[in-house]
């Protein structure tokens, strides 16, 4: 009996696995390391206002308070990143619950009164549950439809606390009742550092489980989930919760922060920031969603910081209307040389060594 | 009833710009599969340029036009060779992320070169002001270019893509890229052609536009780009025909709730607030979606296994 | 025998259309509990299609497909997997950016019951689930001879590997049947006898039913037991291997005229 003939067979299943760096290499770029980053990174956030003190003297609290809201930007790209990085939903309507977040903890803790925990809690209630009435409908529609359709959840809500606002006769949603704790520089960093490392923990715990592994199987292969088990639906709709409710989370004390809520909260603008930062970042990295917010948060106060009007010899720029073109230029640039966001960079030097030991090979 | 005429007729005239933007949108996603969000911040540095080619050297607004639209078409190569092309392989979200950037520095250079446009500018056109009267409805002559250019534009790029080769290859690379670069289609040069075109589609727009409203400057563009985009989506965003029809049905919509809600209040609230009227659109949108996930003219994505 | 009278898969007139192309026309089928059933045919038969019929990917507009006596068209796509159909896919289709050890935990994802908030917190009962849930999957790996990549990524394996690592992750789901579709596609031709081997191993070692989609006629000679035969959607031959493939039917639907089996290698296109 004939049998078929192969023009060519692949590799066999013996090949194996990529090497693994071995020695110094490891302590350099392999486990032991990213425990050391994470250790050194605890520390310098534990003893940073400390040395903002030291600084800054006097504008260390203000310096400070900058800080803080680069924790708030991490939790929201956190949060978006669990949507689009890993459940591959490309949903531009985040900004939605941050506004709504915002809204509800300025409405409950300022105008009702509840303790400010009780409304934190109760805006990532909210945001959970409308999300559910949200999601359900909105994920029926997929790819660049469901970007453009989130989109418009945006405008929505940025009109209706626009109209609010108006309706009322306020600029914006004022907080003046604070306490302590939640208004000092010093306090509020502390809290709020708090919150974001228990989100990032619990966070990293869910996506290394069955429910992450069931939203990474949804990215990588929607036929092979489904084959698998993965009721798709159900967890399409659990991610734009997960996400909703932190985003609304992040609004909430975004709103504490500014000790007001705006509209703006709920604008394009907010939703470019959430989205350059996962994309910046790194899509389905959690150290991604963190170096996100580190370049999206801290690239304009350093570009702030530069010398405003810059001379080169007879040449004078007035390099301040110049700060947003060049955050622009530099994201572009980080795009461009890595398609694939900064975390990509640690595997860049996780393989190193090995690339270099093999240098040579293919040019 | 006369009021009527005459807010659907300015609505069909804003209504076809959303379109030609909408139009510009799709050609682009269709073909490099780019959410180009630059396109406001291209569309108004051809219209900026104008602008200053008619105000400095006071040239002749039937001179300066062509120019302006080379202008543009340069402009496009310039943009795909250096942004669009780097990043042509990223997924379709850091494509759209990558538009975005470039929308600020695009801004951010119009402001340096010309800080008069941060102000709102008067534009001025040799047909300024010009209206005919077609019994008791006001046409303005801005108006009746809008349509014409419209329509001009359509029609050439209904011919163009269904009978030039480079046409045809253009949509052969929309279905499938790999496919047409095998059969041989110069993809490279179709996506620098694809970007020129609708750069200066864009351009147009943004000119008729602010011909339209006689003012100009650097942000004008931008709630436009957003209502191109629901235009271009509600259409179905690989129909072309469709984008066209999606930013006549939003620029009528606009233009009869502006009418219907002129004046009234709901209890305290005053509803005739623009807010509101992009609400309801908005919302009126996401409910067309659920009923057609893919747009009203697009086709629905084939899964295989 | 109760087997016989109630076969484990069991196609009944299954008929499927794509616009005016008949894919499946009219198909009877009946897989018995631990055999391993060879669906062979030219391309476009209408062998993969059956296969997603069965998955869920593929409505058919007419029949009834029954799994150890449940209606399968009555059921979600994801909810086959719980009934113990597993599958593998002619494009692997792994999930790429997992290591292969992920890939073998989600394969587990209808048995586990980690819900969302133990999933957030996971304590007691939770931690040992995911415990059993690694050494099993670890087990299997073992089992297969591919521990080493249990830490790899997926994705960047060799193609061959990635091919055993799909079947891997058919076999981790605790499956009673097994579609496999073109499992020796690619495969080098000294390997076949092995995989033949290991494939009635794992059949008895693990008490599972195989239906299996192959061009490979001496896989399909060596460990089948029983071959259907399609073309156009229609069954030309049913039997054991050597009748089946030696029926004049078949032999015209091949060649055209009498001779041997020989069939076209290479082409991925499935109607």
């Amino acid at each position: 009996m004939p049998t078929s003939q192969l023009s060519s067979a692949p590799p066999a299943p013996t090949a194996s696995p990529a090497s693994t760096p071995r020695g110094w290499r490891t302590l350099l770029v392999g486990r032991r390391l990213s425990l050391a980053l994470a250790a050194g990174g605890l520390l310098l956030a534990l003893l940073l206002p400390t040395i903002f003190d030291q600084i800054f003297g006097f504008a260390g609290g203000f310096q400070l308070h900058r800080i803080t809201l680069i924790y708030i930007f991490a939790l929201a790209a956190f949060a978006q990143n669990i949507l689009t990085g890993y459940a591959a939903q490309p949903s531009l309507g985040n900004a939605a619950f941050f506004g709504l977040g915002g809204y509800l903890v300025a409405w409950l803790a300022g105008d009702l009164g509840q303790p400010f925990w009780v409304a934190i809690l109760l805006a990532m209630v909210a945001s959970a549950l409308i999300g559910v009435v949200v999601g359900g409908p909105a994920l029926r529609v997929s790819g660049a439809y469901l970007a453009i359709a989130t989109l418009g959840l945006v405008f929505i809500a940025g009109s209706l606390f626009d109209f609010w606002d108006t309706t009322v006769g306020r600029m914006s949603y004022d907080i003046n009742t604070l306490p302590g704790l939640l208004s000092d520089d010093h306090p509020l960093y502390f809290v709020v550092f708090v919150i974001t490392l228990a989100v990032f923990g619990l966070g990293a715990t869910l996506l290394r489980s069955r429910v992450g592994r069931a939203w990474v199987a949804i990215r990588e292969s929607e036929t092979a989930a489904l084959a698998f088990g993965v009721n798709t639906t159900y967890y399409k709709l659990l991610a734009f919760i997960v996400s909703a409710a932190l985003t609304g989370l992040a609004g909430a004390l975004y709103a504490i922060w500014a000790q007001t809520a705006n509209s703006s909260m709920s604008s394009v603008d907010e939703t470019i920031i959430f989205l350059s930062m996962i994309v910046v970042g790194g899509l389905g990295s959690i150290l991604g969603s963190v170096l996100g917010a580190l370049f999206v948060g801290f690239l304009p106060l350093l570009l702030g910081q530069l010398p405003s009007p810059m001379t080169f010899g007879g040449f004078s720029i007035q390099v301040s209307t110049l700060t947003t073109g060049i955050y622009g230029l530099l994201l572009l640039l980080a795009l461009i040389f890595f398609p694939a966001g900064l975390a990509s960079a640690r595997d860049y030097l996780r393989t190193l060594p090995g690339r270099l030991a093999s240098r040579g090979g293919a040019a | 009833m006369q009021a009527f005429l005459q807010v659907t007729i300015s609505g069909l005239v804003t209504g076809s710009l959303y379109g030609l933007l909408a139009l510009g949108l799709v050609l682009i996603y269709r073909t490099t599969g780019v959410l180009n969000f630059a396109y406001s911040a291209i569309s108004v540095f051809a219209a900026g340029f104008l602008y200053i080619l008619l105000t400095g050297p006071r040239m002749n607004f039937w001179v300066a036009l062509p120019l302006s639209l080379l202008f543009a078409a340069a402009l496009g190569a310039v943009v795909e060779r250096l942004f669009a092309r780097p990043v042509l392989h990223a997924p379709v979200f850091t494509k759209a992320i990558a538009t975005l950037a470039l929308a600020l520095v695009l801004a951010t250079i119009e402001q340096a070169i010309w800080p008069q446009l941060a102000q709102t500018e008067h534009f001025p056109t040799p047909f300024e002001g010009a209206a005919i009267n077609v019994g008791g409805v006001y046409v303005t002559v801005a108006a009746l270019l809008a349509l014409l250019v419209t329509a001009v534009v359509v029609a050439a790029l209904t011919l163009f893509l269904g009978r030039t080769r480079l046409g045809i290859a253009m949509r052969a690379s929309a279905d499938n890229q790999a496919v047409a670069q095998l059969m041989g289609a110069p993809v490279s040069r179709i996506f620098l052609l694809t970007w020129s075109v609708a750069s200066v589609v864009g351009a147009l727009t943004a000119i008729m536009l602010a011909a339209q409203q006689r003012t100009i400057n650097i942000t004008y563009m931008d709630p436009v780009l957003i209502l191109a985009f629901v235009a271009a989506v509600l259409g179905g965003l690989d129909s072309l025909p469709g984008a066209l029809i999606g930013g006549v049905l939003v620029g009528l919509a606009d233009n009869w709730l502006a009418l219907g809600l002129a004046g009234h209040q709901l209890g305290p609230l005053d509803i005739s607030a623009p807010g509101i009227r992009a609400t309801i659109i908005f919302v009126a949108f996401i409910l067309v979606l659920l009923l057609r996930p893919q747009g009203l003219l697009g086709k629905a994505e084939l899964r295989r296994v | 025998m109760t087997e016989a009278a109630s076969p484990l898969l069991d196609v009944r007139g299954v008929t499927v259309r794509f616009g005016g192309l008949v894919a499946i026309n009219a198909l009877d089928l009946a897989v018995r509990e631990g055999e391993i059933f060879a669906l062979v045919g030219p391309n476009g038969a209408g062998k993969t299609t059956l296969l997603n019929c069965i998955s869920g990917f593929t409505a058919p507009s007419a029949g009834s497909l029954t799994f150890a006596g449940v209606d399968l068209l009555a059921l979600g796509r994801h909810r086959r997997a719980a009934l113990g159909i597993a599958r593998t896919f002619q494009d692997v289709q792994l999930f790429a950016s997992m290591t292969v050890l992920d890939n073998l935990l989600t394969a587990q994802h209808a048995h586990l019951r980690a819900s969302f908030l133990t999933s957030l917190l996971p304590v007691g009962p939770a931690i040992a689930e995911d415990r059993r849930a690694r050494a099993a999957a670890r087990d299997l790996l073992e089992r297969l001879g591919i521990a080493r990549y249990a830490d790899s990524i997926a994705g960047t394996l060799p193609f061959g590997a990635q091919k055993l690592v799909g079947v891997a992750r058919a076999l981790a789901l605790r499956p009673r049947m097994v579609l496999l579709d073109e499992p020796a596609a690619g495969m080098p031709q000294a390997e076949v006898a092995a995989f033949a081997e290991a494939l009635r191993r794992w059949r008895d070692e693990l008490g599972l039913t195989f239906l299996l989609i192959e061009h490979n006629m001496e896989l399909v000679q060596s460990v089948a037991e029983r071959v259907c035969v399609l073309d156009y959607g229609r069954k030309l031959a049913e039997g054991a291997p050597a009748e089946a493939l030696a029926d004049p039917a078949v032999l015209e639907a091949y060649l055209g005229s009498a001779g041997g089996v020989a069939v076209k290698e290479g082409a991925h296109a499935e109607g």
